[in-house]
């Protein structure tokens, strides 16, 4: 029992440390995405046909190409972009967890936002005709009456994109950044005990993954309207 | 029923030759056999790579496992191997013998045994010549990248404690890096960055120091002392009568681009061993 693998000196520190950033990098780019996804919903319900053209091919982007290959998109590929100034700032500030957070933000988004738009469009048009006779803006039926009731239809989707997020986090490990997967493969790296390290992960994952469908379904009663 | 009967004893005495084969000495295997099974890697160059013209699997640890299987009186029968590959096949005994740069590590050594360190490469960082990081000390605060699961990474964590080090899935991916600005400093194998090195087109330049003289060695299955001590002896032997520093002239000497001396003699693996 002594030689378990957490239980090596300094393990169970490293284990915890890739623990939080995971959780950070999961919650940064669950927010923003969820508020991508918004917009980007909201703006393919306008009539504007370049709009949703645009909107159709990022999410037609993000649907077809591997997340990994995205991530590398955005810390390989895109900083190079930019003015030399702006690369040695990102490269001085985190620049992996800030690319990664940020391929994984539009990566969820774009799903998100196929869930929401589905969501939208199960909202009876009544909704809509009832707010804006009443004197709402376009914005403002959106915002308060339909974007609202878009999500509660649209719950157990976003929990399942949650998940997938989640999960998705562990391809930042790629390029550098010291989440829980980069954690359990040093482990793995440092011990040969590939079988044990992989188990620790797994543990981890499907706790996490349990408390987040439970989330979700708290959420979900909260929000649910009475039968009719 | 009778029949069955006698099948027993029959079953007994195979039963009985198997577990025999199972702990006979892997050396007087391969004597018997009159080959051994030597494992290299087959993409590093110098040490083991395809040669484009004849296609074979050509290099330095390629001619160690041939000299060792002279110096044992047998053939030698090549197995290319990657990098994954090596300590599984010869725990299970798949192959007799890895000659796959094989550096020393504690961890590893819990596997398989090591024979005598033939050769040491000093591990070096790569930096930016306008940077002026001219010392370890220089690069406190600063970001390193490495291969994940490399030595270098393991030596680098040892040594550069003030630097950051972050690592990448593979050589090409942790030099990207380094060379978009993202890390002020590659860690690499001297050997190993020499590609690396001539890549930058003079912006790079090693720091002077050596992070670590890295041991390599061959590896034997664990528990074969006859084949542990057989090895050693042939190195010995090889090292003696120059042959090591002939093969290594032929494959890293001044007539290579790597143009790379072998500064330390054949070292006892306990040495290292702390």
């Amino acid at each position: 029992m002594e030689d378990l693998l957490l239980a090596r000196p300094g393990y169970f520190a490293l284990l915890l440390h890739g623990l939080g950033i995971t959780a950070k990098l999961f919650a940064v780019s669950w927010v923003a995405a969820l508020v991508v996804a918004s917009l980007l919903t909201a703006i393919r319900a306008t009539s504007s046909k370049i709009a949703q053209g645009v909107i159709a091919l990022f999410v037609e982007y993000h649907r077809n190409v591997p997340g990994l290959v995205q991530i590398f998109v955005w810390y390989f590929g895109v900083p190079q972009l930019l003015p030399r100034d702006w690369q040695r700032w990102i490269n001085r500030n985190d620049g992996e967890f800030l690319m990664a957070a940020i391929a994984l933000t539009l990566y969820a988004a774009a799903y998100m936002s196929e869930d929401l738009r589905s969501g939208l469009r199960s909202v009876s048009s009544g909704q809509s005709q009832a707010a804006r006779s009443l004197g709402f803006t376009y914005t403002q039926t959106m915002r308060f009456i339909l974007l609202p009731q878009a999500l509660r239809n649209a719950l157990p989707a976003l929990v399942n994109q949650t998940l997938a997020l989640f999960k998705a986090t562990s391809l930042a490990m790629m390029i550098g950044v010291a989440e829980l997967m980069h954690a359990v493969r040093q482990m793995e790296n440092e011990t040969y005990r590939t079988f044990e390290a992989f188990i620790v992960a797994s543990i981890c994952y499907l706790a996490i993954s349990y408390l987040l469908i439970y989330a979700g379904s708290v959420a979900s009663k909260r929000v649910a309207m009475s039968k009719r | 029923m009778k029949f069955r009967l006698a099948l027993i004893p029959a079953f007994a005495v195979a039963l009985s030759a198997t577990a025999f084969s199972a702990h006979a000495d892997q050396l007087a295997d391969v004597k018997a056999r009159g080959t051994l099974v030597c494992g290299t890697l087959t993409t590093t160059e110098p040490l083991g790579f395809q040669d484009p013209k004849t296609r074979q699997i050509v290099g330095f640890d390629v001619d160690m496992c041939e000299a060792i299987a002279a110096k044992l009186g047998v053939k030698l029968e090549h197995r290319g191997l990657s990098i994954e590959q090596r300590i599984p096949e010869l725990a299970s005994g798949r192959v007799d013998l890895v000659s796959a740069a094989l550096g020393y590590t504690k961890e590893r050594a819990e596997q398989v045994d090591f024979t005598a360190a033939h050769y040491q490469v000093p591990m070096r960082v790569l930096v930016r010549k306008a940077d002026k990081l001219d010392s370890f000390a220089a690069l406190a605060g600063k970001r390193v990248s490495a291969v994940k699961t490399s030595t270098p990474e393991i030596y680098a964590r040892q040594v550069l404690t003030k630097s950051e080090v972050l690592t990448y899935q593979d050589g090409p991916a942790a030099f990207l890096a380094f060379m978009q600005d993202k890390v002020d400093g590659f860690v690499t194998s001297h050997t190993a960055g020499l590609r690396y090195l001539a890549e930058t087109k003079g912006e790079g330049v090693y720091i002077n120091d050596a992070l670590a003289w890295e041991p390599s060695a061959l590896g034997v299955k664990k528990g074969e002392p006859a084949m542990l001590g057989a090895v050693n002896k042939a190195l010995e032997e090889l090292e003696a009568s120059g042959d090591i520093d002939k093969l290594w002239v032929k494959w890293y000497g001044p007539e290579t681009r790597f143009a790379f001396a072998r500064e330390k003699k054949l070292t006892p693996i306990a040495t290292f061993a702390k």
